[in-house]
């Protein structure tokens, strides 16, 4: 009431207001009355302090590690420190990633990889009959890859070469940029594919480095189509066998138009469910796309063969799709993801999801729409969008909680226990994340995990996370460095138990079971 | 174990179920249900992931046919040997690794349906299995399992009514309601760290600022403990479980201690209705076997859970059932195994079954009757199948099955598969 009668009693203030309001706030944090009307709205928030930092680290990474947190604290500006992993995360999925050297297959070129299939069905054909393939011996190799890989564990290995790039990834900062590495995982989860679906298997990591981390932070439009041409989504979803239905296409009797990659297009990868498409629309997008399918001889594993692609006009969502000449058609289908790619409802949905896995499970909606806002002036820009969401007070408060998902748990405790070349660890993690419902990578269906606490966040989930901390903890050296971070009641119940438990019970604190 | 044990047991769960109901977790039962079930049965699913081949464990021997599409991975004619098909009647044969349920299907609670499936056309095992555990063949849109909705309307409402062994959340366990979970192997009989006291109290310390945390921790430490302390009584202890247990989780071996960990805790929880329990290793597109062999070897395994579940649910009104999400092609592929097809098997068993015989429509093997002249056709939608168990098993009306499987009409040409 006293500052309402402030404002009554001092035009330039309401004027202020009045500006301030009109450009939705941005800019006018100086004043002293935005600052305290605005704590949530202005872009000139500055958080500060070991909450905040605790917060970016959290949030940006998968958790402190020794020489990043040093590097935090002594920088002193969290919101400016936050921007710059921003840019650095931007400038890392521009360069190729370093890939650990037993781990470069995944990212070998795509011709190379079916041929890597191609043996493994021949190896597996020429098994004589009743031999049970011994695959405990695979098993045991996982995360061991110094000797080259059989024919016949050709996918397997390279399933478990790209989990492994996963755990190297987000446990070393020296192997991926620590946001790019979180950027990555949010990008595969949204365009999820199968890695243990038969033919996806040996597309997983190279799908993850040249669809996920390559266009993390570029333009939507552009990782919306890297994923629809490459070898992994089309297998996933079934567009390679997508074809015309129309009469008189020769050896396609018993083929025709497959719906899924398309209605999933529409529903999940970019309009959102209530996105305002009807049946009809997924049916003229899956016709507008027949004759996508995989090459296993060209460079990017893709091809569009127009002899299997449904001639006529098309519409969608209202949008008129002229009939393609003879090596145009793939230009309907590139049209019509841009469309779907820069449409309102997609900007919507992926600031949603991204505000969902960096901020709160329920964002407050004026981040979300400051953020689709600038999701559609920039056409699409997704370093633009999340720069107003880390410039944004939101991100910073600190009543936007969130709870790890166990792929999140796993990785933290890599970065909190400072091991990120321990392959032993890796498996711990990577069987912890697999035993609580989280095995990475290895979501059946296109919606992705959940990384919301009413998933996560069970009773008996609980007890198992901490069986797995105090367990891969044991005999940890401690971190001093972190305990400035935690509340008083988790210092006194850390500092209660003998030095070999302690990092157990940090890393089982709240401070780091939530983030 | 005697009555006073008994009436002890049950008094200290339901202390446990106290604490539970008033966890963030419980719900209400759903109150459309007002016509309250009125059979007490339990239904148990197994679910075998990646299609297992029915046609190998149901042989279909009267058709002349079947030999001729599978010259290298059928199963003989019926000679009375161990070495042929155990046969049924003219029509059929049980493969000879399923020997152990022969008499379950002269005694007339064992039943199967040839021709079963999912109306969806999809040969990809993960929509097939999303479409089996939502009950929604042909949507692919995020849902709860069917087994969970189905909690929400047995029993009254507090506590678990579903319980799942052996995966860490499976779909058609999930969603809205608190369902019991239960690790695979002898995973299910670890009550882990928090079993200790001492680790209790200090844990309890450093969630000492946050109560949510503290009772999430002490409510699934003592779940734990109460599964751990269920599965360790001395009869589990057998040589049989520890090899079951040494050849590894979701493996068909690693089923028969799931079914057992399964069979003890709802003998001793009877607010369990519905269980769940899963194997994989059925994918055979290469060298199969015959009599003998991989899926032989699998198949056996199989047979030796259901004995033991048969031990555990042999009230009036239990059923267990086995499905896969589709079947394979009826012919042998080649490389000596079968690739993925459409229909499929289903087997029903429990004393209310109408046993000792096959259900439904079968119209052999000839190439018309098939589906696109390969596999066997989907003559009834699983959840017509499902439908009848809910109703003759668990009691539930005819008009609620659409609150299960939403849309779905009652299939009356498998009315008598329940003895009425």
């Amino acid at each position: 009431m006293k500052q309402k009668t402030n404002f009554n009693g001092s035009k330039p203030w309401v004027l202020v207001l009045g500006f301030c309001l009109l450009l939705g706030l941005v800019g006018c944090a100086q004043s002293p009355v935005s600052k305290t009307i605005s704590a949530i709205e202005s872009s000139n928030f500055e958080p500060k302090g070991p909450v905040a930092e605790w917060r970016a680290i959290n949030r940006l990474t998968y958790g402190p590690t020794p020489s990043l947190l040093a590097e935090l604290k002594s920088n002193a500006q969290p919101k400016e420190w936050a921007l710059n992993q921003l840019d650095a995360a931007r400038k890392a999925s521009l360069e190729a990633p370093k890939l650990p050297s037993d781990l470069a297959s995944i990212n070998d070129s795509l011709p190379l990889i079916f041929d890597g299939a191609r043996s493994e069905r021949e190896a597996r054909a020429a098994v004589p009959a009743g031999t049970r393939l011994n695959e405990l011996v695979a098993n045991e190799r996982r995360f061991n890859f110094q000797e080259p890989s059989e024919a016949l564990f050709y996918n397997r290995t390279q399933v478990n070469k790209a989990i492994a790039w996963r755990l190297a990834s987000c446990s070393s900062d020296d192997v991926e940029q620590p946001l790019l590495a979180r950027m990555t995982e949010f990008w595969f989860n949204h365009f999820n594919v199968y890695q243990l679906k038969g033919s996806v298997r040996p597309f997983a990591g190279h799908y993850a480095i040249h669809v996920a981390r390559a266009h993390a932070l570029g333009k939507f439009e552009d990782l919306v189509l890297a994923s629809a041409k490459h070898p992994a989504m089309l297998y996933y979803l079934d567009q390679w066998l997508s074809v015309s239905p129309q009469p008189g296409r020769a050896g396609q009797s018993s083929r025709g138009l497959n719906e899924n990659y398309a209605r999933e297009l529409m529903e999940l990868h970019t309009l959102g469910v209530h996105g305002g498409y009807t049946q009809d629309d997924v049916r003229e997008l899956a016709r507008v796309l027949t004759g996508w399918t995989v090459s296993p001889r060209s460079e990017d594993g893709f091809q569009f063969v127009m002899r299997l692609h449904e001639s006529g006009n098309k519409t969608i969502m209202g949008q008129s799709i002229p009939s393609s000449a003879q090596f145009t058609g793939v230009k309907e289908g590139e049209q019509a993801i841009r469309f779907l790619a820069n449409h309102p409802s997609t900007a919507q949905r992926i600031s949603l999801r991204l505000a969902e896995y960096f901020v709160a499970d329920l964002p407050p909606q004026a981040l979300v729409d400051q953020m689709a806002k600038t999701f559609l002036a920039t056409g699409g820009d997704i370093y633009q969008v999340m720069k107003v969401m880390l410039s944004h007070a939101a991100f910073w408060d600190p009543e936007n909680k969130l709870y790890r998902t166990p792929y999140d748990f796993a990785c933290a405790s890599l970065r909190v226990l400072n091991v990120p070349q321990d392959r032993t660890k890796w498996l711990q993690a990577f069987g912890y994340s697999f035993v609580a419902g989280q095995g990475i990578q290895n979501w059946q269906t296109p919606d992705g995990y959940a990384f919301n606490a009413s998933t996560w966040f069970t009773p008996e989930a609980l007890t198992r996370r901490i069986d797995f901390a105090l367990t891969i903890a044991r005999n940890a050296p401690e971190r001093s460095d972190l305990y400035p971070y935690l509340s008083d009641a988790t210092t006194k119940a850390v500092m209660k138990q003998p030095p070999q438990q302690r990092m157990g019970f940090v890393l089982g604190s709240s401070e780091l079971v939530f983030k | 174990m005697s009555m006073k044990a008994e009436s002890m047991l049950s008094n200290r769960r339901q202390a446990i179920f106290q604490t539970l109901s008033m966890g963030a977790f419980a719900l209400p039962a759903i109150s459309a249900f007002a016509d309250a079930p009125t059979s007490s049965g339990r239904m148990v699913l197994v679910f075998l992931r990646g299609a297992y081949d029915g046609l190998s464990m149901l042989v279909p021997h009267g058709d002349e046919r079947y030999s001729q599409i599978r010259p290298n991975i059928g199963i003989p004619k019926p000679d009375g040997s161990s070495k042929t098909a155990l046969a049924l009647d003219a029509t059929f044969g049980l493969h000879p690794a399923c020997a152990p349920l022969l008499p379950l299907w002269q005694q007339g609670v064992l039943a199967a349906i040839p021709c079963a499936g999912s109306p969806d056309a999809s040969r990809s095992h993960f929509d097939a299995q999303y479409h089996w555990e939502t009950g929604k063949p042909g949507s692919s849109s995020p849902s709860s399992g069917w087994l969970n909705v189905l909690s929400g309307m047995v029993g009254n409402g507090h506590g678990h009514h579903a319980l799942g062994v052996g995966e860490s959340s499976p779909r058609i366990l999930s969603g809205p309601r608190p369902v019991q979970l239960v690790g695979n192997g002898l995973s299910a009989t670890r009550a882990g760290t928090l079993a200790e006291s001492k680790t209790r109290e200090a844990v309890l310390q450093l969630y000492a600022g946050n109560e949510k945390m503290a009772n999430a921790m002490m409510e699934g430490a003592s779940n734990r403990m109460s599964t751990a302390a269920s599965l360790k009584a001395p009869s589990m202890a057998s040589s049989n479980e520890l090899q079951a247990a040494n050849n590894g989780a979701g493996s068909p071996q690693g089923l028969s201690l799931d079914a057992k960990h399964l069979g003890t805790l709802m003998q001793q929880n009877r607010e369990l209705r519905l269980g769940f329990l899963s194997s994989g290793g059925w994918d055979t597109h290469i060298n199969q076997g015959n009599v003998t062999g991989l899926l032989a070897n699998n198949l056996n395994n199989l047979a030796n859970s259901l004995i033991q579940l048969r031990a555990a649910f042999n009230e009036p009104n239990d059923v267990v059932i086995v499905a896969s999400e589709f079947g394979r092609t009826c012919a042998e592929n080649g490389t000596r195994g079968t690739d993925h097809g459409h229909g499929n098997v289903m087997w029903l068993l429990g004393n209310r079954v109408q046993g000792g015989k096959w259900h439904g429509r079968w119209e052999g093997l000839a190439q018309n009757q098939l589906n696109e002249g390969r596999d066997l056709p989907v003559h009834h939608d699983f959840r017509g199948v499902f439908a009848q168990a809910l109703v003759a098993s668990l009691g539930l009306t005819k008009g609620s099955i659409a609150n299960v499987f939403p849309g779905f009409q009652w299939d009356a040409s498998l009315d008598g598969i329940f003895k009425a």
